[in-house]
């Protein structure tokens, strides 16, 4: 089980390098490449199966449906795989569910407040960052998806905009994740505990095309974490 | 390892304002003396001595623990176990932990009892929470991928060692010599332990960007804008974690290694409410329901309204758990809820005082 730790230092670009110098340089990225990990039971949403850098992807639900667990569970591999992450406009960010999702709590930095500068916040941030998760107070203006999606492109960083109720990301998301249909697993009226919530994840968007259209994830499960719901929600 | 009695007196933890709780434990330190006289203090509010002696003297453990319950004047909890950690967490639910039983004992409880915060993180990862989990990992493995002190955290967890950096306060002589009236530099004063360094090294060029962008946005919102999590000790959502500003001391401390007796098993609440809400909870007859003195429901719920708002069907519930929030003083009784409305939306209610809050919700 530690063969595929994410603190091994052997990393394959430190291998390819020549006789002497490999121990003498660091990469600047911990993350190469132009993609950012996502855990498994996410990777048939997205073409390539990862997070593409310089990409918006939005995530839209019902509120208390479970946007905000699939949000944050997209910044989860990322996070473990040495990624800084950021997550901007959760007011109420629940870090032991981050943290059972499977991010990486010395990875991620949470702006809970941004107020009005939510999208200033969140320009910053992609210039530091690899992953950028943002949750707009409202409706967002024209102008700021469009300088964030730029900025985005820019750094080749990841935006993730998180969306609740009926709102709506003015630019299109390069990739458009929703959640439908949800259902609790594990209380009846009076016994057991939440076990498992089964969410149907919807894909469209101008990158979605050849995609699963739609999935269904255990968001979370009982472990926490985010599973394929073909098993009860104590497989994963 | 030795067996010992270990005295912990929750109140005396943390030195207060007034600085009092140094010369109350140095109290409880001079009664449980005079009963035994190897009685040491392990930090601030924690004493230890060796059983083997007054448990002969005394007629077994128990009459030592009873003993010693009668003549310390202060809320305490006192237990007995091979070794110190175990010994610790014994007084913390006052139990004898019979000898050779330390690695039984310890399997169920978290990592984090450790008060390793980032090897709790990464075991935590690798699907590892309890000591009894940790302890099956091969011991190998554990000083080559994560050296030395895990090494130690691994035989504590094992049952094998029962000392810890950090468990002893090496400053707690000089603060009791001080509280005493005495000359505090009369012994050798022994300087804290270095601070836990990380696990992956120093800062990296991608570090560094980040920092960067972290500074800006604290430029612009203010220090406390930008906050890291941290797991901690806890019963409650928003006990068991904390958030800190990044780039402060805090946001580099660990735990303080306390379990969390009532805590809900996972999947934990995605948004923890910062400022509960105010919920009202009605049986099939419109009465509220309320939670009675035997931690019961008095009626079975059926509608939800959160802050006033209109009233859902509740489609299913579970709990209550009944939670007390300094459960070894018995200070404040709470009962927890999960519910689960005929939207779909499942909430973690509170009540307390015949009032029912949200706490947490499960988006």
């Amino acid at each position: 089980m530690f063969a595929s730790h994410a603190g091994d230092p052997s990393s394959p670009r430190s291998r390819e390098l020549p006789a002497g110098l490999a121990d003498r340089v660091r990469p600047a990225t911990p993350v190469a490449g132009r993609t950012l990990p996502v855990p498994p039971p996410l990777a048939p949403l997205f073409p390539g199966g990862s997070l593409r850098r310089g990409t918006t992807t939005t995530v839209a639900g019902q509120p208390g449906h479970g946007a905000t667990t699939l949000a944050l569970a997209l910044l989860a591999a990322a996070s473990t795989a040495g990624s800084w992450c950021a997550a901007v406009g959760l007011p109420d960010p629940g870090v032991v569910a981050a943290a059972g999702l499977g991010l990486d709590l010395r990875r991620v930095v949470f702006v809970p407040h941004p107020g009005s500068g939510w999208a200033e916040a969140a320009g910053d941030l992609l210039s530091g960052v690899d992953a950028v998760l943002v949750r707009p107070p409202g409706r967002a203006r024209l102008t700021a998806a469009r300088h964030l999606g730029a900025r985005a492109r820019e750094r080749q960083a990841a935006l993730v905009v998180l969306l609740e109720g009926a709102g709506a990301w003015p630019e299109g998301g390069d990739l458009a994740l929703s959640v439908g249909a949800v259902e609790w697993e594990g209380v009846g009226r009076g016994h057991g505990h939440l076990r498992g919530r089964r969410a149907e994840v919807r894909v469209s968007g101008r990158r979605a095309a050849g995609r699963l259209a739609e999935c269904s994830l255990w968001l979370p499960a009982g472990s926490g974490a985010v599973a394929v719901a073909d098993d009860g929600p104590e497989a994963a | 390892m030795e067996r010992l009695v270990v005295i912990w007196c929750p109140e005396l933890l943390e030195e207060g304002t007034r600085g009092e709780e140094a010369r109350r434990f140095a109290r409880v330190l001079a009664r449980a003396g005079e009963l035994c006289p190897w009685v040491h203090p392990v930090r601030l509010g924690v004493g230890a001595l060796p059983a083997r002696g007054p448990a002969r003297f005394f007629g077994g453990e128990e009459a030592v623990v009873s003993r010693l319950a009668e003549v310390v004047d202060e809320e305490a909890g006192i237990g007995v176990a091979d070794g110190l950690f175990a010994a610790l967490l014994a007084a913390r639910s006052a139990l004898i932990v019979p000898p050779g039983g330390t690695a039984d004992f310890l399997g169920p409880w978290s990592v984090a009892t450790l008060a390793r915060p980032d090897l709790a993180v990464t075991l935590q990862r690798l699907g590892v929470t309890t000591l009894g989990q940790f302890a099956a990992l091969p011991a190998a493995s554990i000083s080559d991928r994560f050296g030395a002190d895990a090494a130690a955290c691994h035989a504590v967890a094992r049952g094998e060692s029962g000392e810890l950096a950090g468990l002893r306060d090496r400053s707690i002589e000089r603060r009791l010599r001080v509280a005493r009236g005495e000359d505090p530099d009369r012994g050798a004063d022994v300087p804290p332990p270095p601070s836990q360094p990380g696990f992956f090294g120093g800062a990296s060029e991608a570090d560094a960007r980040a920092a960067r962008s972290f500074v800006r946005v604290q430029e612009r919102l203010g220090i406390e804008a930008v906050l890291m999590g941290r797991l901690q000790s806890g019963r409650d959502p928003a006990g068991q974690s904390v958030l800190v500003p990044w780039g402060s001391p805090e946001a580099d401390t660990g735990p303080s290694g306390a379990p969390w007796p009532g805590r809900l098993p996972p999947p934990a609440p995605s948004d923890v409410l910062q400022v509960p809400l105010r919920a009202d909870v009605a049986d099939a007859g419109g009465r509220a329901v309320e939670v009675s003195g035997r931690g019961l429901l008095t009626a079975g719920l059926e509608r939800l309204s959160v802050d006033g708002g209109p009233w859902q069907p509740v489609v299913g519930w579970a709990g209550p758990w009944p939670v007390t929030e300094r459960w070894w003083s018995v200070r404040r009784r709470r009962a927890r809820l999960q519910v689960v409305t005929a939207d779909g939306v499942a909430r973690l209610l509170c009540s307390e005082r015949g009032q029912w809050w949200v706490e947490a919700l499960y988006d």
